[in-house]
């Protein structure tokens, strides 16, 4: 996870697609799987590079029996014929070899997916007779709601909700994460992940063969995965532009045979070849496929490639604060008391309402403590107590001590720790060090608006405290003993690195961020003022985020969002584009179109810029492909007509030789596809910019690039063909 | 090459055309909007009238394919009256010349061409056609098919305008097009051109005594009436077969710049009204500076040659600069009408001449001309939009595989009806049987004449040569095709916005000056990379040869 | 949308043919032949020359001109009828129009420049209209053109 943060914007950079990794994925394997490809039959979902195949077949035939082909071949030329059959063949080879490419990278993401769910054995509890048994299964005969008992060592077979035990797991495997997590009942269980220490028991919530990584191994493997609503769209321009060089080439050859202008048939069909939108075509296919490959290298597996597409296109981020904008815990800093309580008696309060309390803040407030020496004498009979864990309707949790056990001795400093302070109090109890005795201790703390109800009466600077906290983008937690409220908490937001970059990067590119979170308002501006946002909802449950989303689309925005607990799947589900944390529970994962592994909310800027790219890459190379035609008619027109028709000698700017012409316009043709492989897997580089800049750039990259490089391109391929070869 | 003070002249016709177009838009939308308007007290009760005999239901909303069907039906029914009454010409009222009927080809051919405003003509209609004819049948098709071109235009709008329901009434829009857009301004415009000197009688001809003693016929008619809708309508079929060369219709140089006005004005102001009917008038920008940045391309390569003061084919009262601006100007605006032999004309003026008809829309049809660039903003959005990083959009609405496969089919017809036909002609004999050869020359002949049917343009240089059933049956299927196949799929592509979701801003601007610039491109890219290679064969050719005309 | 099931009436196509032929192919050209005849019956009748009461051409149509002492129009153009002729044409039928009416060229001169047209400020180069030319000489000159003066 903490490596994430530091990645920079834009395209993720990966090292299968960089060039040394292109290289060595260009295996046997890869070879052979490009040469098999080149079967008509499986060219025929690619209708650009099936009709350069055919046109291979037309040339090659004039290349055995041109005799048979006159008027519109010569015997003469059978030597240039076999050239440019082969230049023909090698367009179509360049082509499976970039799709053999994409594919194989695909299959060894599907290969790392499939580690993570390789059937295991497991211990399914049965119960027969009132009696529970244990039965050793495989993997894949468990069923969702199975109940599942998973010891120490045991990898977990599906994904599962723990409903007893404490344990600590290692989910390295699947999410990157080194440090073992602990899980209670309630949390959730990945399968892959490995129990490290205790036992649990869990309940199954998927059957095998639908997990999320079932969907993206589907995905990346099955070659009729469904095509994008874009990819759609430009294949229907590939077609159209195909029936209008189609047109343009039968009504040329039309023209020749009745005006007897004599043009060959080989270099109609060359310039055909090199109309047709073949760079496009031949790397449609592995944009899309590659760019599934990228998510998965930023452990995040999307449910379709739409969903990507569709990040590309978000016009609102839903942030949530915690997570995202700031690091998950927030630092207890200080404990302010109120008129008449002293600092100490607010850091042993809140010392004992933290005990139980297993967020990151809870740890951070009982750090602060221990190391200010506030440990409570109550410390030995929180054994006995009673906790109210946080409720998201009252926003309190507390601790209810009831009998008076031994108090730990004062100035033990010795263990920061918790699981540490643990333990020593277990062995201080058992020294049985008698202390005054009080009824029962009540401590409850929470959000300053919530404790104010809790409490007898509100101190008179209540208020005051709490909003200069605020102001000052910290979160005050109030804490109240015996329902009178003592002191507040002062803790502190960690804004996440690189967070207001990426922030802007956003605004930019006319995203509008809103920040939802459940501090107060005046936290809540705080912290988003400080990071560069200016909408912000806060105290916000949960299914404020739905009421957002809805609102948004119903203005006719694109809304992506992030979210983890159940409550937020209602709102994962409307939003365009939800991306789940793997932390979170199956009905999240469930509702969104994608699964971050890592659970780091802060990566749905990630998404949106892959999104972007993606869709970039395949304009570019579209219009990149369409650009180059304007130089292939300037190379081949001269040279078709050139008996008949010699005065259109004067279009030929770049001084081509007569069969050199045409071949320098083929070779070039097909030499681009190798050439923009690696821009096809790796996606084209951008910098979050506006999207009217954006257009512009690569506008004059692709657009007027593709223009003027196949003139380059051509009269360097003319000048080796003549010079070195003596064509 | 032209002087500064051509060139200005230049720019102050065109600028002056945009400023009226943007001045009468606003009543144009009030028209269509059917806001209250001072001439609802005579025109009102008109109205009716009319729906009432028709049993018209004004109120009656119609979705695309009802819109497409009642103007195509309208269509037929006027195309049989108009046939029937030049067929049997020679049995109705004012025929003072006694011209027999028409053969049943050339009438097909000539009703589909004014149908489909088109307005080729294989006839010169000074010796071939009665008064009534004139007027009953070519004024007629004139009117009603200008009218058709609108309402489809404004019905494609509609498609586009946030929160619309329907495409509208076919039928309220065609009886307030005639009523409120066409009477007043043809009633303005005819009466101008009387002044000048276009004559308006029902008698055919003058018979006078020359100063040398000789007898001279001279040929008269309802010619002014013509002459307003042949240009308002972006027709361009005239009363004789000289068309705009002739005196009688076009007697001096301000009527011809009043001709170039004219032609331009209704095209110019639906771009206009595309914004306001839209609420976004800065959408109209991308059509208006596009169509007239490529204008003004396809001018400056006309300008390009020395141009003769006055030539062969070329009038005095026009001189060959005039010629070569209304040359460009009727293509462009795909009139038709010409006040010169195309056959004068330099290589470089025809190139410029086929670019407008294979663009179709620098500023194209009235009505029509704006459905093809938005068709071609669509194309570009889509194509070079997705560079932006977002999924194409257009006025908010996402581009779908769907309006991918519209646009690219209605761009896919025009070099079909062109290409396949041209082949066709020479394959078969049809080109060598009215002695058009295949050289350079010939070829720009054929190539024109399926591109002016195709792009229901209607100039040529077969004209009454043309006159054999092949080519009036193959131009006239061309034009049926090019006029109604285009209409319907670019209607159909309209009539699914209206269901569709409409986003934020956030996405392409397409009302900026980079936009346009970017549309600009990718149609001359579009157009050059599907037509180049036949331009090569035909005008480009003869270019190179060293031509300077003589077609 | 109900279009699928909804019967075509062809009553607003038949009555829309009708009246369209009505109001567009009658109405408005009678309209306009009614305000031409009225207020500009010169022009709506074709700008038709009188010389002494008879009809002698239109300004508009070119004539024949053959004879030496006329001025004569080209004979070839777009439409065949092409009235007039650039003052270089002009200017360059001078001597002959000289030598055979014995008017000085100076005077012929300054009749052809007397009658250019088409300069309306930029737009437009000049020429002359050969049948105005030819009649101003006549007025100019009758007692040579005495045989033509009616």
């Amino acid at each position: 996870m903490a490596s994430d943060d530091k990645k920079t914007l834009g395209p993720t950079k990966s090292n299968e697609s960089a060039p040394g990794g292109l290289r060595s994925a260009f295996s046997r394997k890869v070879l052979v799987d490009s040469v098999v490809r080149l079967s008509p039959k499986s060219l025929l979902k690619n209708p650009v590079m099936f009709i350069v195949e055919i046109m291979f077949f037309i040339v090659a035939a004039m290349a055995i029996v041109p005799q048979a082909f006159v008027p519109v071949a010569s015997p003469s030329l059978q030597v240039f014929y076999v050239e440019v059959a082969a230049i023909l063949l090698i367009t179509v080879w360049f082509s499976t070899l970039s799709d053999a490419l994409a594919e194989q990278q695909a299959k060894s993401t599907a290969g790392a997916l499939r580690k993570l769910e390789t059937e295991v054995s497991s211990k399914k509890i049965v119960t027969e007779d009132w009696t529970r048994k244990i039965v050793n299964v495989k993997s894949t005969q468990l069923r969702k709601d199975d109940l599942i008992l998973i010891e120490k060592d045991d990898v977990v077979p599906l994904d599962a909700d723990v409903l007893e035990g404490i344990a600590m797991v290692d989910e390295s495997l699947v999410t990157g994460e080194s440090a073992p997590v602990r899980k209670a009942p309630g949390d959730s269980l990945i399968g892959g992940s490995r129990v490290v220490s205790d036992t649990l028991t869990a309940k199954v919530t998927t059957n095998p063969g639908e997990t999320f990584i079932d969907q993206m191994i589907k995905m990346v493997e099955s070659s009729k995965r469904p095509k994008t609503p874009n990819e759609v769209a430009i294949t229907i321009v590939l077609i159209g532009l195909t029936a209008i060089f189609t047109i343009i080439i039968l009504a040329l050859l039309g023209m020749s045979v009745t005006l007897g202008l004599g043009a060959d048939l080989s270099v109609l069909i060359a310039l055909y070849v090199c109309l047709l939108p073949t760079t496009i075509g031949a790397l449609l296919p592995a944009i899309g496929l590659s760019g599934m490959s990228r998510l998965y290298k930023s452990k995040i597996i999307a449910k379709s490639g739409k969903a990507i597409e569709t990040a590309g296109d978000a016009d609102v981020v839903l942030l949530d604060k915690t997570g995202t904008i700031t690091v998950g815990n927030r630092q207890a800093i200080q404990f302010v008391p109120f008129e008449g309580n002293a600092e100490e008696e607010v850091g042993e309060a809140a010392f004992l309402s933290s005990w139980n309390d297993d967020t990151p803040e809870g740890r951070s407030i009982l750090s602060l403590a221990y190391e200010k020496g506030f440990v409570p004498k109550e410390l030995n009979s929180l054994a006995l107590s009673e906790t109210y864990p946080f409720s998201a309707s009252t926003r309190t949790s507390g601790v209810k001590i009831t009998h008076m056990g031994l108090t730990l001795p004062k100035g033990d400093k010795s263990g920061r720790d918790r699981l540490r302070i643990r333990r020593k109090s277990s062995t201080v109890s058992e020294q049985g060090v008698a202390s005054r005795i009080e009824p029962e201790i009540e401590i409850v703390k929470g959000a300053p608006e919530a404790i104010k109800k809790n409490v007898a009466s509100v101190p008179p600077n209540y208020d005051l405290i709490v909003e200069g906290i605020s102001a000052e983008g910290e979160t005050p937690i109030a804490i109240a003993r015996n329902r009178e409220a003592i002191g507040i908490i002062r803790l502190k937001d960690v804004l996440k690195e690189g967070i207001k970059e990426k922030i802007q990067a956003l605004k930019v590119m006319g995203i509008r961020p809103v920040m939802i979170t459940g501090d107060q308002p005046l936290t809540a501006k705080s912290i988003s003022s400080e990071v560069g946002i200016e909408e912000y909802a806060a105290q916000a449950k949960p299914e404020d985020k739905f009421n957002i989303a809805k609102r948004e689309q119903a203005e006719s925005r694109i809304v992506a969002m992030i979210g983890d607990g159940t409550n937020d799947a209602p709102a994962l589900s409307v939003a365009d584009v939800g991306l789940a944390m793997n932390s979170g529970t199956e009905a999240a994962k469930e509702a969104a179109n994608m699964v971050d592994l890592e659970s780091n909310p802060a990566k749905i800027i990630e998404v949106v810029m892959l999104g972007k790219q993606l869709l970039m890459t395949r304009g570019a190379v579209t219009a990149f492909s369409i650009a180059n035609d304007v130089a292939k008619y300037f190379a081949i027109m001269p040279v078709l007509f050139a008996a008949a028709i010699p005065e259109l000698q004067a279009l030929n700017v770049l001084q081509l030789g007569l069969k050199s012409a045409v071949l320098s316009a083929l070779i070039f043709n097909a030499i681009i596809i190798p050439l923009l492989i690696p821009l096809a897997m790796r996606g084209i580089a951008f910098k979050p910019t506006s999207t009217m800049t954006l257009f512009l750039k690569n506008t004059l990259i692709y657009g007027v690039g593709g223009v003027i490089v196949p003139f380059v391109g051509i009269k360097l391929i003319d000048l080796l063909l003549v010079g070195v070869f003596h064509i | 090459m032209i002087d500064a003070i051509q060139a200005i002249s230049v720019v102050l016709i065109l600028g002056i055309t945009i400023l009226i177009a943007r001045l009468i838009a606003p009543y144009l939308v009030r028209v269509y909007n059917r806001s209250p308007s001072r001439l609802d007290k005579v025109l009102n009760p008109v109205e009716k009238f009319i729906y009432k005999i028709c049993s018209i239901d004004p109120e009656h909303p119609m979705g695309w394919k009802q819109y497409f069907l009642a103007g195509l039906l309208l269509n037929v029914a006027q195309m049989v009256i108009a046939f029937l009454i030049l067929v049997l010409q020679d049995k109705l009222p004012l025929n003072p010349l006694g011209f027999p009927g028409l053969s049943w080809d050339l009438a097909f051919h000539t009703v589909t061409s004014f149908a489909t405003n088109t307005n080729l003509q294989h006839y010169n209609g000074e010796a071939t056609l009665s008064i009534f004819s004139q007027m009953t049948a070519i004024q007629f098709l004139q009117w009603t098919s200008a009218a058709t071109g609108i309402c489809m235009g404004i019905a494609f709008i509609r498609g586009f305008i946030v929160g619309s329901k329907n495409l509208g009434n076919f039928h309220v829009d065609f009886v307030r097009t005639i009523t409120r857009i066409l009477l007043p301004l043809c009633l303005i415009a005819s009466v101008v051109f009387v002044v000048m000197g276009v004559p308006q009688t029902l008698n055919a001809s003058t018979t006078v005594t020359t100063l040398q003693g000789t007898t001279q016929s001279i040929l008269v008619g309802p010619v002014a009436s013509l002459d307003s809708i042949m240009q308002l309508g972006t027709n361009g079929g005239g009363f004789y077969g000289a068309n705009a060369a002739y005196p009688f219709m076009n007697p001096s140089p301000y009527s011809n710049i009043f001709m170039i006005s004219l032609m331009l004005l209704l095209p110019t102001a639906l771009i206009f009204v595309f914004g306001e009917l839209l609420g976004k008038k800065r959408e109209a920008r991308p059509l208006l500076w596009g169509a007239y940045i490529l204008f003004g391309i396809a001018l400056v390569i006309a300008f390009i040659p020395n141009i003769p003061l006055v030539a062969s084919g070329i009038e005095t009262r026009f001189g060959g600069f005039m010629s070569n601006f209304y040359t460009v100007t009727t293509t462009a605006a795909t009139t038709g009408s010409v006040n010169s032999a195309l056959s004068s004309m330099h290589p470089l003026a025809i190139t410029s001449g086929f670019l407008g008809m294979f663009i179709q829309s620098i500023p194209g049809g009235k009505g029509i001309g704006l459905m093809y660039m938005v068709m071609y903003i669509i194309i570009t959005v889509f194509i070079v939009g997705l560079m932006s990083g977002r999924t194409p959009e257009y006025l908010g609405i996402k581009i779908t595989g769907r309006d991918v496969k519209l646009v690219m089919v209605a761009f896919l017809i025009h070099p079909i009806i062109i290409l396949i036909p041209t082949v066709i002609a020479y394959a078969s004999g049809a080109a060598a049987a009215i002695g058009v050869g295949g050289n350079s020359v010939g070829y720009t002949q054929i190539l024109y004449e399926f591109t002016t049917s195709a792009a229901n343009n209607g100039s040529d240089f077969l004209g009454a040569s043309g006159n054999t059933t092949f080519f009036n049956i193959a131009t006239g299927i061309v034009m049926l095709i090019g006029r109604y196949a285009s209409i319907a799929i670019l209607l159909a592509l309209s009539g699914s916005m209206i269901v569709r979701k409409r986003g934020g801003t956030t996405g392409l601007k397409t009302d900026s000056p980079v936009f346009t610039i970017v549309l600009v491109a990718s149609i001359i890219i579009l157009v050059l990379l599907t037509f180049f290679p036949f331009l090569a064969l035909g005008p480009i050719s003869s270019f190179f040869r060293g031509l300077t005309n003589g077609f | 949308m109900t279009e699928n099931k909804e019967k075509w009436n062809f009553k607003p196509i038949i009555g829309l043919t009708v009246i369209s032929l009505l109001i567009c192919g009658l109405f408005f050209p009678l309209l306009v032949t009614g305000i031409a005849q009225v207020f500009f019956p010169y022009q709506a009748n074709g700008e038709i020359v009188q010389l002494n009461g008879k009809a002698v051409g239109s300004n508009l149509i070119a004539q024949n001109f053959t004879l030496p002492i006329f001025f004569h129009p080209r004979n070839d153009s777009a439409s065949g009828v092409d009235p007039d002729i650039t003052l270089q044409d002009a200017y360059s039928q001078i001597p002959r129009i000289s030598n055979a009416t014995g008017i000085p060229a100076d005077s012929l001169t300054y009749i052809v420049n007397q009658n250019q047209e088409g300069t309306l400020w930029i737009f437009g180069s000049p020429y002359v209209n050969v049948l105005r030319i030819n009649l101003a000489l006549i007025k100019e000159y009758p007692s040579i053109y005495s045989g033509f003066s009616g």
